[in-house]
């Protein structure tokens, strides 16, 4: 991973066809350059808080959004949110709960979390592609992130 | 007059003196060695009733009142015949037929052959005595009889103003198994069961104690240690400083009806018991459907979505590589796994129908069928459709779970009548006895009757996929939200005319608050 790359956009996805699926997506919405892709909530957790084997890398720097699974092995993602929106450093980082799961309590834990966008994976690919194009679209290109004061 | 004279005239007059004064103060008679009266005073005749005239020259028969028997009459004559005095009470009869006692003295007069000339009587009146006496005995008699019953029926125990029992009857003893004599001079601690708590024994003594009487149910233990019950009444015998003297205590086994009760309550115990364990099975089963459910939602859509997303890339990235028919057939993968993602999400809603708590309001139906019938597209600008809608009055039920039984109902006329021109769909309601009756009424392609009893079931479908398309889970679902609504939902249809759709909201009394 080039340092000298800034990263905006986290990928938090263990299942690999999904990953794969997904990548093809932001790829086709030109959106994968500054990606960075986590396969676990532990590692997620990591990465934007700069520990473990993301040392030195500084907190919340430059990540525009977050694309969040929340069936994930070690933390779950509903876990990772909760720790994500419970940091004054990593609040304002937009999250989008990207799922299968279409299950009311794990929409409304979502948005009592503070989620910012809550999208069930269509089964359909072409408008599974067109979700995350409009995702990344508004959260990369349009949305105009808040400052973290520190 | 001589001196002689002189004395027999004193002694004479202090004769008629003493005369004078017996008959003011006794009853007398005399009667001849016969017994036949030949003297009485007025206060013989008053109390016989009798006139002098009516008594003089008969004998005593006349007042007797049969109450004595012969032996006593006949000892009065052999000890007045003997020439002795006849001491005794007789009961007498008067002529009116009123009974009246007498503490009679007879004195036998001889002649100088030492038999009797005659017999003086002489009688005090003692009748309001041997009333009271009579009395007296009745009441007594009458008390040992209600001893005697009452020893007969309940259990009674007599104690001192300490505790200390005085007194037990046979029916004490046999439910104690204590004999008397272990009972007598102890307190009630010897048939204590330790059952009741001191707060309910002291209450008893504070009330029997202040002088009252106390009511309840007592569990005792008797010598062998097994426990019975009684129903207890303890009365306090005051005396006359207003201290409770003793405490009578009359008591009834009411064992068997307590046994009874227990053993009502220990099965209703057990019911609740069960039903906490049906509950709480019924809750796991619930969790588990939940988690089913959850993983059905989850884990099964991903790996269609990789059938799908990646049968899309091998037609994107190797389409040119591809004959037509291989094409085709990658075409045909893709819609079975989003066929299949449309089945899974329509079980989803369906199972989770019945695990959803209801929220109901009152609801404006036409404006719920109005907005209804344009999310599905109304006028649809690209049919012929007439859409004849009646009055529909309000109700009260879940909004979103209603508005998903229009859109199901509404869309099966809409796909239905997709070969008719005009399509008509008549939107209404019946008042019926039983309440509003709404119905959603088409000229579409209808349905066998033959098939009714499938047309609610999940996953069944009357039509062929390549003529109309669905899962077979809307009239299951609609048919669950009525039956949550309390309500019932049926059809009416035939072959190529049409079909009609009814159902009912569970009528609630008006609430008067």
């Amino acid at each position: 991973m080039p340092d000298s790359q800034v990263i905006e956009l986290l990928l938090v996805e263990d299942n690999p066809q999904d990953l794969e699926l997904a990548l093809r997506a932001l790829r086709k919405a030109d959106l994968a350059n500054r990606l960075h892709v986590s396969r676990d909530g532990a590692e997620a957790l990591e990465f934007v808080f700069g520990t473990g084997p993301f040392a030195g890398r500084h907190v919340a720097e430059e990540l525009k959004v977050i694309l969040l699974d929340l069936k994930l092995p070690k933390v779950d993602g509903l876990e990772v949110l909760r720790r994500l929106k419970a940091d004054p450093r990593t609040r304002v980082i937009p999250v989008v709960v990207l799922t299968s799961s279409r299950e009311q309590r794990d929409v409304a834990e979502s948005y009592a979390l503070g989620v910012n966008s809550y999208i069930v994976k269509p089964v359909n690919f072409e408008r599974y592609t067109e979700a995350v194009r409009e995702l990344g679209v508004y959260w990369l290109l349009r949305n105009q992130p808040a400052k973290v004061e520190e | 007059m001589p001196p002689d004279d002189l004395q027999l005239k004193a002694t004479l007059k202090e004769v008629g003196d003493l005369k004078a004064a017996l008959d003011e103060h006794a009853i007398v008679a005399i009667t001849d060695p016969q017994g036949r009266i030949t003297y009485v005073n007025d206060k013989f005749c008053a109390i016989s009733q009798y006139a002098r005239e009516e008594l003089l020259g008969q004998d005593h028969r006349i007042i007797n009142s049969g109450h004595h028997p012969k032996e006593f009459i006949r000892d009065i004559w052999t000890t007045i015949g003997h020439g002795r005095v006849w001491k005794g009470e007789i009961k007498n009869r008067a002529k009116d037929g009123s009974f009246y006692w007498v503490d009679t003295t007879i004195v036998p007069f001889l002649n100088e052959h030492g038999k009797p000339r005659q017999y003086v009587a002489i009688r005090a009146d003692i009748t309001s005595r041997k009333l009271a006496e009579e009395k007296l005995r009745t009441s007594t008699k009458e008390v040992l009889d209600l001893k005697a019953a009452l020893d007969e029926h309940a259990i009674v125990a007599i104690t001192d103003s300490r505790g200390k029992i005085t007194f037990v009857n046979d029916k004490f003893c046999a439910i104690s198994k204590y004999s008397r004599e272990e009972l007598i001079g102890q307190d009630h601690r010897i048939i204590n069961s330790t059952f009741h708590p001191k707060e309910f024994i002291r209450g008893l003594w504070t009330t029997i104690g202040q002088g009252r009487v106390w009511h309840g149910e007592i569990k005792n233990r008797a010598k062998d240690g097994s426990f019975y019950w009684v129903d207890t009444t303890i009365v306090p015998f005051l005396s006359d400083d207003g201290k409770p003297r003793q405490y009578i205590a009359i008591r009834a086994d009411i064992t068997e009806r307590k046994k009874a009760e227990e053993a009502v309550h220990q099965m209703n115990a057990e019911l609740e018991k069960r039903v906490a364990e049906r509950t709480a099975q019924l809750e796991t089963a619930n969790r588990e459907l939940e988690a089913f459910s959850y993983s059905v939602s989850h884990d099964l859509r991903a790996p269609l979505r990789a059938v799908d997303g990646f049968s899309q890339a091998v037609v994107e990235d190797f389409g040119t590589l591809l004959p037509e028919e291989g094409r085709r057939q990658l075409q045909t993968i893709r819609y079975s796994a989003q066929r299949m993602g449309s089945l899974i999400d329509d079980l989803l809603t369906f199972s989770r129908l019945s695990r959803q708590a209801l929220a109901k309001r009152p609801i404006d139906t036409g404006v719920l069928v109005r907005t209804v019938l344009h999310e599905l597209g109304s006028p649809w600008p690209d049919r012929h459709i007439q859409v004849r809608t009646a009055g529909l009055p309000p109700n009260r039920g879940d909004p979103a779970l209603l508005k998903q039984v229009w859109i199901n109902l509404l869309s099966n006329a809409l796909k239905y009548t997709r070969k008719r021109d005009p399509a008509i769909i008549e939107i209404g309601c019946e008042q019926r006895p039983d309440g509003p009756v709404y119905y959603v009424r088409d000229n579409g392609t209808g349905f066998d009757m033959k098939y009714a009893d499938k047309l609610f079931g999940v996953f069944q479908r009357l039509h062929r996929m390549e003529d109309y398309e669905g899962t077979g889970v809307g009239l299951a679902t609609v048919q669950r939200i009525i039956h949550r609504h309390g309500g019932r939902v049926w059809a009416e249809a035939a072959v190529d005319q049409g079909a009609a759709f009814f159902f009912t909201l569970e009528t609630e009394a008006p609430n008067h608050a």
